[in-house]
């Protein structure tokens, strides 16, 4: 892996129904340590299938794709991959509504050392930084959509991951909204040091990143 | 946190479960309960000092209450016979009886107040050692001890009067042996209940304590060498082997409803589950997304199940127990049996629970650990 790289692709392929929907068709991909890159591109284009590999939730058939200096195409056990390199924020929050604020931003610590007064501390700790420090206690289901998705990025940072993975974290919530979540992931991304890979349909919010990267029929067609 | 939380998000489907789950485990304790009083109730009637030997005319029944009487005289021949300690003859009859005000009682195991006659002194070969009060006088008197389950039956306490056979009979004490039949009944002198029964020189069974040194197996069999066309011996331990053995019966019937209820019970807790996943497949995604490991995740469901199933065995036991006590207080017999929960009761119960979530859960946590994470968060 070269040297200030966190990830490299090569020719990587990913196919669905037995090959006949080629979801990435040779993609060549490398991303900087810290680094704030935009994906954009047309539904079915293959970009959510993308941050999907970045993130292991998925295995490509071809290629190679290193991510934090791991293999991912040789690596077996991705859960303990996820749980310490990787944050995600998806577009529709995805809280657990019959726990706590508090609760939900612990859950990704219950794969590590951590006791349970430790992991309170780190979650609070979190729900401070996005300015939720107050609805700890409080069930997400009584939450507007932008706090519910504040709790989903204290989630997403809390086992202080490598990298971050939004995948149209504006796209269920109003342009106001969504502009204060924005500056939130971009305020973190400087203050934690993490790489942020973000799809998004919005041209104006993926000019808010270094790199701007255009995906259309499973391939990277422009960079800029 | 997850799995105890999760089995209550709908609540109506967790409540069905549970009641699902909890009628089998109540019925496996309502059966322990009634196995574990009678047999307290049959060890109660192998107390030390009793008599272990009992002998009825042949073709009696154990009680020797309507089966024949046996002249009383065989009493005194029995006491010459090798390894024979003593014997004592009992008059025993199921009494129809009438308080003072004249309203009639019928409580006893066989629907009367079951009465026996038996020599003051020799109370003690019938388990009556103590009582509370003071022992009938000897002689053709009208004084009677009452079990203290027929005397809360009756609402008698010493110094109260009893009628029976229109004799006026004044309690003098209250006894308890902890056997539900002896319990339940009554006692006077022998030659009290030969004369009211006209039955004098007759009684319906032998009370025989053997040597120390003599084996009673052997004791017995003499007695029926002795009187091979007259008496039946049978001796306390072989009552009691049969008792147990319809014991063993229940416990049986016990076992089976413990399967069946496994088996019930784990088709509730699978569609319970199954269900549950289903649901949360969405959720089980985003788990697998922050870096859950599948046993996690295989492990949290099979926790919620067991959850469910021990909330379940904790409303059965109760469920159990509420059953018991009222079926026992519509019971002719009402007051002269006491159930017991015994401990191994309540650890089968949880066994049998803890089992059943085990098993349910198994299908569902394995399908909910080998979810495709992309599948998972995709699903609407």
């Amino acid at each position: 892996m070269s040297e200030g790289n966190i990830i490299e692709i090569h020719n990587l392929k990913k196919n669905y129904d037995k090959g006949s929907i080629k979801a990435l068709n040779g993609i060549d991909l490398e991303i900087k340590k810290g680094e704030f890159i935009s994906i954009m591109g047309p539904s079915g284009s293959g970009k959510s299938t993308l941050l999907n590999m970045i993130g292991a939730l998925d295995r490509a058939e071809e290629g190679s794709i290193k991510v934090a200096d791991i293999d991912l195409m040789k690596e077996t056990d991705l859960s303990e991959f996820r749980s310490q390199e990787i944050g995600f924020v998806f577009q529709m929050h995805n809280l657990i509504p019959n726990l706590t604020v508090l609760e939900n931003v612990e859950i990704p610590m219950y794969e590590s050392n951590l006791n349970s007064e430790q992991m309170r501390e780190r979650a609070l700790e979190l729900l401070e930084a996005v300015g939720l420090r107050e609805k700890a206690e409080t069930n997400p289901t009584k939450l507007s959509g932008g706090e519910r998705q504040r709790v989903a990025i204290a989630r997403a940072l809390v086992n202080h991951p490598s990298i971050i993975l939004a995948d149209e974290p504006t796209g269920a919530l109003d342009s106001k909204t969504g502009d204060v979540i924005l500056k939130l992931l971009k305020d973190l991304h400087s203050k934690e040091k993490v790489t942020l890979v973000m799809v998004t349909h919005e041209p104006y919010v993926a000019k808010m990143a270094d790199r701007i990267l255009n995906v259309l029929d499973g391939k990277i067609k422009s960079s800029s | 946190m997850l799995m105890v939380k999760n089995p209550f998000r709908n609540k109506t489907r967790a409540i069905l479960a549970i009641i699902g789950i909890a009628i089998g485990i109540a019925t496996i304790v309502a059966l322990g309960m009634v196995t574990g009083g009678l047999q307290n109730s049959t060890q109660s009637s192998l107390k030390a000092g009793s008599a272990e030997i009992s002998v009825t005319k042949i073709g009696s029944g154990s009680f020797g209450s309507s089966g024949g009487t046996l002249d009383e005289s065989l009493v005194n021949d029995l006491k010459n016979i090798s390894g024979v300690k003593d014997a004592a003859g009992i008059l025993r009859v199921n009494a129809n009886i009438s308080t003072t005000s004249g309203s009639s009682g019928s409580f006893g195991p066989m629907g009367g107040l079951y009465l026996s006659g038996i020599s003051r002194n020799e109370l003690n070969m019938v388990g009556i050692d103590s009582i509370n009060g003071s022992f009938y006088a000897e002689g053709d008197s009208k004084e009677i001890i009452l079990g203290k389950t027929a005397a809360g039956n009756l609402n008698k306490t010493v110094g109260s009067t009893i009628n029976i056979y229109g004799t006026d009979f004044k309690v003098t004490g209250i006894f308890e042996t902890g056997n539900f039949i002896q319990d339940g009944g009554a006692y006077v002198s022998l030659s009290t209940l030969q004369n009211l029964t006209s039955n004098n020189n007759k009684v319906s069974s032998i009370a025989v304590k053997v040597n120390p040194e003599a084996n009673s197996s052997q004791v017995s069999q003499s007695i029926q060498n002795a009187y091979p066309n007259d008496l039946s011996a049978t001796t306390a331990a072989d009552q009691a082997n049969r008792i147990n053995q319809s014991l063993g019966a229940i416990d049986t019937a016990s076992w089976a409803i413990s399967l069946l209820a496994i088996i019930i019970g784990g088709v509730g807790v699978i569609n319970t589950m199954v269900m549950s996943v289903y649901e949360r497949t969405r959720e089980i995604g985003v788990l697998k997304a922050v870096g859950w490991k599948n046993k996690r995740i295989l492990g949290m469901i099979l926790g919620e199940s067991v959850v469910l199933t021990l909330v379940a065995a904790v409303v059965g036991i109760i469920m159990g127990i509420i059953a018991v006590e009222i079926i026992l207080n519509f019971m002719p017999t009402s007051g002269s049996f006491s159930p017991v929960l015994t401990i191994d009761t309540l650890l089968k119960a949880f066994a049998v629970a803890f089992l059943v979530g085990i098993l349910g859960g198994l299908y569902p946590a394995y399908r909910a650990s080998k979810l495709a994470p992309t599948e998972a968060l995709r699903y609407e």
